[in-house]
């Protein structure tokens, strides 16, 4: 083509080859441009660029636009190879940044992987069952419940097997078992469920020895665990032997102190099949289980009540369902639906407005703890909670990385721009920077497992996980998910980098003109300051738990906790036992209680004038003997101490201060000799005395002391508080031990001592301190390192002009200043933002707690400064360095 | 379910295809259809039916010379295939069909006059 012909506008063609396939391109092209000379020949040079005009827009048509990815196939394994290398070779030559950015990221990593490490480990929970897709556990929830229930209506599977079709199969098992198993003479505890044979059929548990088929059918069968097996029958076969069982109503599943009844004797047992309870990871622990068709008996021998047809008591059996291969939930939600319109139509009780039933899912159970569960586990919030926080943690670490990527540009700037004009095109680089984020990430990895090795063990060692029971025992699985987990973090972590630093325009990169503009310092300085805000607002919220926490500990109850020795009665008379322990030397005085003050459970009565017709009153219940006042040092502001009384008649009772103003009296003394009637009637209670307020309820529960009642009745007593006078605590409890061997030889003695027990009421909130303690320093780590890679930068990139200024006589101390300025000027922005976000935010929930501490300067001070300490020395130790540097060297650069 | 999926663009295209063998390319065709049915046909729709066209296996094409005037860009030449034909002998007797159908008395309502 002759340079003088007219030819077509030249951005229309550059256009028409932008969005044309690349397949047709050339042939169009030539067809385009035969169309455009024959129209030159026709008319003038503007109608021929009109028709081509016209001609190219009427090609932009789906049919003919280049497909989205590259056509061109290029064996790129060998650009792999040499980003991998470039990768590396970046890694090793800038060390500093390098460890920055890996340590930064296996910090941050490794929290994220302990959160993997404990899902993983309860989703290896009930994975055994082979129809576990298909089980579903039954919830029962009302209106106005706080969260649904695990447990159902007793006769729940019975119904959905008869009268649906939804379910193949369905199992109810029912607690209440819980009492001594005896054979000849050995004696264990055997706690567990009544369970019907369609037990086997739902669940895939296996008998070690017996017939899964037959086990539970018979009346007075029992299938025991092994370790059960082991206490009562050593090596003989357990199989076919007789058992003697008296029950003791111990809680189960849930364990808690202090109750037992006096034993019952339900007869013999025989032991029909044996389980290895330790190969199942399941939801459900057990040390036996008792067939159903035993209850019968045991209700004819009014040992038990009959709930066969009772819709009303949801709480006290769960209900486990086996859906057909062809239904789902949500048939089973239908047909759960249908059969609370049938049941529930007619009935009257407290709950059952909106009273509903649904199925969850048995894969669910383990990370979704429900109200009246089977264990303790930590709740779904606890790990959207932890979840939170490890996100946090880990976006700062990402931040690090792309503010330290970006600020680095400059000196891969030549690096981008030969790349550029030997042919590699944008996305080439994008792959190449993400790849090396990649290889980052992967090495953090390799760091982060190590640093796992140290917080798994002080993660184990919370106090919580003694109820929680988390493993965190590793598998190729959890590895796996370990590098997908780096890789992704790779890509998220170099993705704006790469975005970043591939848009240098080669022949700006190459002649190094580019200094990055203001704009982008500014990005890397709100990045810098929000992780700076993020772990001041992690610092304070820390130091104000702990204060919280030790506020707690050293908290004034208004009673002496300090030597007293809480011991469980655990079904005994607790006169037999006080009789017993009085006689132990350095015991001084005994008293007895149903239940531990400000502890975990409180009782509430409703009580009114008698002989009035308003409103009850609702109050505190607590019952202790006579002694009780005196020995935790209670104050008798008027009236007398409670009467010792006989088990019939209860009549004279102890209330508090505060029970004074509720009931409208004006001073103590006015209430002696009153006489009260209780909701749902029983003994008329007359006031003999009035005790100073003190805290019978948890601290974290109770804001102001409500008012309290305390009655005296002997057969609910279920502790006794022994005061020990001896200077040797744990002399005497060792003696008291022994003499408790003599009473009761089969139950090991249980007692605690008062003030521990007190204080480990509040030992969850320590580990909160722990936790979110943990996280401040990993912010606070991030947030430095971040800083010191950007100083370390700073200081670097400005050594000429250090020197330059050394030379003309600059001191040390304002070059140091010169360089800090920028930094300590964002660290002064943090402040002045993440201070009142943290003091706000932290009264937020401060509010709604009881007995809080006050959120004040102090707390908001320490933070700071903690805060200014470290960002200084930071910085200080790399401006520092680089004012001090010989101005020859400096000069020397380059 | 129809036999060959063939559009009444699609099928003018493929017979002026056919009519030029074996000179048929973008131009070409172009201009024979412009001329004969004397209607605008523009690059972008005359492409994207001879894409669709060879997607369907009616039409394969073949690189060509390349000339002056459209500066060194080759043609691209297209002839019928097997099944091209396949699909017009199909659409012409359909065609036919209808049209041997038709009452006469439809075609000339006037002459039934009452």
């Amino acid at each position: 083509m002759k340079a003088q012909e007219p030819h077509p506008p030249r951005f229309l063609l550059k256009f028409f080859r932008w969005f044309c396939h690349p397949e047709l391109q050339k042939y169009i092209e030539g067809d385009l441009l035969e169309l455009y000379s024959e129209r030159l020949t026709k008319g003038s040079k503007r109608k021929a660029d009109w028709g081509m005009a016209g001609d190219v827009l009427l090609l932009l048509r789906p049919s003919m636009i280049r497909p989205v990815q590259s056509v061109d196939y290029i064996n790129p394994h060998d650009m792999f190879r040499n980003y991998f290398k470039v990768g590396i070779r970046n890694i090793l030559k800038y060390k500093v940044f390098s460890f920055i950015n890996v340590f930064g990221l296996a910090v941050a990593m490794s929290l994220c992987m302990l959160i993997i490490l404990m899902l993983a480990d309860q989703h290896r929970y009930d994975a055994f069952h082979e129809k576990k897709a298909r089980i579903y556990r039954i919830l029962t929830d009302y209106e106005g419940s706080r969260q649904a229930y695990a447990t159902s209506p007793y006769p729940l599977a019975a119904a959905l097997k008869t009268e649906y079709t939804v379910a193949e199969d369905a199992v109810t098992l029912m607690p209440g078992v819980g009492g001594d198993a005896s054979y000849q003479q050995r004696v264990a505890t055997m706690r567990g469920y009544f369970a019907d044979p369609s037990f086997f059929h739902v669940f895939s548990f296996d008998l070690v020895q017996g017939d899964k088929k037959t086990a539970l059918t018979a009346p007075y069968s029992v299938i025991i665990s092994k370790t059960l097996a082991n206490q009562l029958f050593e090596h003989e076969n357990p199989l076919g032997k007789v058992i003697d069982f008296s029950d003791r109503q111990l809680p189960f599943p849930l364990e808690y102190d202090g109750l037992g009844a006096p034993p019952v004797n339900w007869g013999s047992f025989t032991v029909t099949g044996v389980m290895d309870e330790g190969a199942y990871k399941s939801h459900l622990a057990f040390d036996a289980l008792v067939s159903t068709s035993t209850r019968q008996a045991l209700i004819n021998e009014k040992k038990a009540e009959d709930l066969s047809n009772n819709w009303e008591w949801f709480y006290r059996a769960y209900t486990y369902a086996l859906v057909r291969p062809d239904k789902n939930e949500y048939d089973l939600n239908t047909a759960l639906a249908d059969l609370v319109a049938h049941k529930y139509a007619n009935l009257k009780f407290d709950q059952v407005k909106g009273f509903n039933l649904t199925g969850q899912a048995l894969t669910d159970i383990q990370t979704n703890l429900q109200g009246n569960d089977v264990n303790n586990r930590l709740p779904r919030i606890g790990y959207y909670f932890l979840s939170i926080l490890a996100a946090i943690v880990m976006v700062l670490a990402c931040l690090n990385y792309t503010n330290l990527s970006t600020a680095r540009a400059l000196t891969r700037a030549k690096e981008i721009g030969v790349r550029k004009v030997t042919g590699a095109n944008r996305t080439a680089l994008v792959f190449q920077f993400v790849s090396e984020s990649i290889i980052t990430s992967l090495l953090a990895l390799g760091m982060a497992v190590m640093l796992l090795l140290f917080i798994a063990p002080a993660f184990k060692g919370l106090w919580v996980n003694q109820y929680l029971n988390f493993e965190l025992p590793s598998s190729f699985e959890v590895y796996g998910i370990f590098i997908g987990f780096a890789m992704v973090i790779g890509i998220v972590a170099g993705l704006y980098p790469a975005f970043h630093l591939s848009l240098y325009q080669p022949i700006k990169a190459l002649k190094n003109l580019g200094r990055s503009g203001t704009g982008k310092l500014g990005l890397r300085k709100a990045l810098s300051v929000s992780q700076f805000v993020t772990s001041l607002f992690f610092i304070t919220t820390a130091i104000l738990i702990y204060q919280q926490f030790k506020h707690y500990l050293e908290f004034d109850y208004g009673f002496t906790s300090k030597n007293i020795v809480n011991v469980q009665l655990q079904g005994h008379d607790y006169r037999k036992i006080a009789n017993a322990m009085s006689t132990v030397p350095g015991v001084s005085t005994i008293s007895a209680t149903d239940l531990i003050p400000a502890g975990n459970t409180n009782n509430n009565c409703d009580l009114r004038k008698v002989n009035t017709t308003g409103d009850y009153f609702t109050m505190g219940k607590l019952t202790t003997d006579e002694n009780f006042i005196t020995n935790l040092d209670l104050k008798i502001i008027a009236g007398k101490n409670l009467p010792v009384v006989s088990d019939s008649s209860s009549r004279f009772i102890v209330v508090n201060d505060a029970a004074v103003k509720k009931l409208g009296y004006a001073h103590p003394a006015d209430i002696l000799g009153e006489v009260f009637e209780a909701k749902g009637g029983g003994e008329l209670l007359e006031v003999v005395g009035v005790v100073k307020d003190f805290r019978y309820k948890l601290l974290i529960n109770q804001d102001e002391i409500e008012p309290l009642v305390i009655q005296n009745i002997p057969s609910s007593f279920a502790f006794l508080n022994i005061k020990i006078e001896s200077p040797n605590l744990m002399a005497t409890v060792g003696k008291m031990e022994q003499t408790w061997k003599r009473v009761d030889a089969v139950h090991p003695f249980r007692y605690q001592f008062y003030d521990q027990q007190l204080a480990s009421m509040h030992q969850g909130v320590f580990d909160l301190v722990s936790i979110l303690g943990f996280i401040a320093f990993l912010a606070i780590t991030i947030a430095c390192l971040g800083l010191l890679g950007m100083a370390t930068y700073a200081s670097e990139r400005r050594t000429k002009e250090v020197g330059i200024r050394k030379v003309l006589g600059a001191e040390d101390a304002s070059i140091a200043l010169l360089l800090s300025k920028e930094f300590m000027w964002m660290i002064g922005l943090s402040i002045a933002i993440g201070a009142p976000l943290s003091y706000f935010v932290n009264n937020l929930w401060l509010q709604s707690l009881p007995n809080r501490v006050e959120f004040g300067m102090g707390i908001l001070t320490l933070g700071v400064a903690i805060l200014l300490a470290l960002g200084l020395v930071t910085i200080g130790s790399q401006t520092w360095r680089a004012s001090r540097a010989k101005p020859v060297d400096a000069l020397k650069v380059e | 379910m129809k036999k060959f999926q063939l559009g009444e663009f699609e099928e003018v295209v493929l017979l002026t295809v056919g009519v030029l063998y074996p000179d048929a390319y973008g131009v070409s065709v172009k201009k024979e259809i412009e001329e004969r049915l004397s209607r605008k046909v523009s690059v972008g729709a005359l492409q994207s039916a001879l894409k669709r066209l060879e997607d369907k296996g009616y039409l394969k094409s073949s690189e060509g010379e390349a000339t002056q005037e459209r500066a060194g860009r080759p043609k691209r030449y297209f002839t019928i295939t097997a099944l091209g034909r396949k699909a017009m002998e199909y659409t012409k007797r359909t065609r036919d069909e209808l049209w041997a159908d038709i009452p006469k008395i439809a075609l000339h309502p006037k002459m039934t006059g009452i």
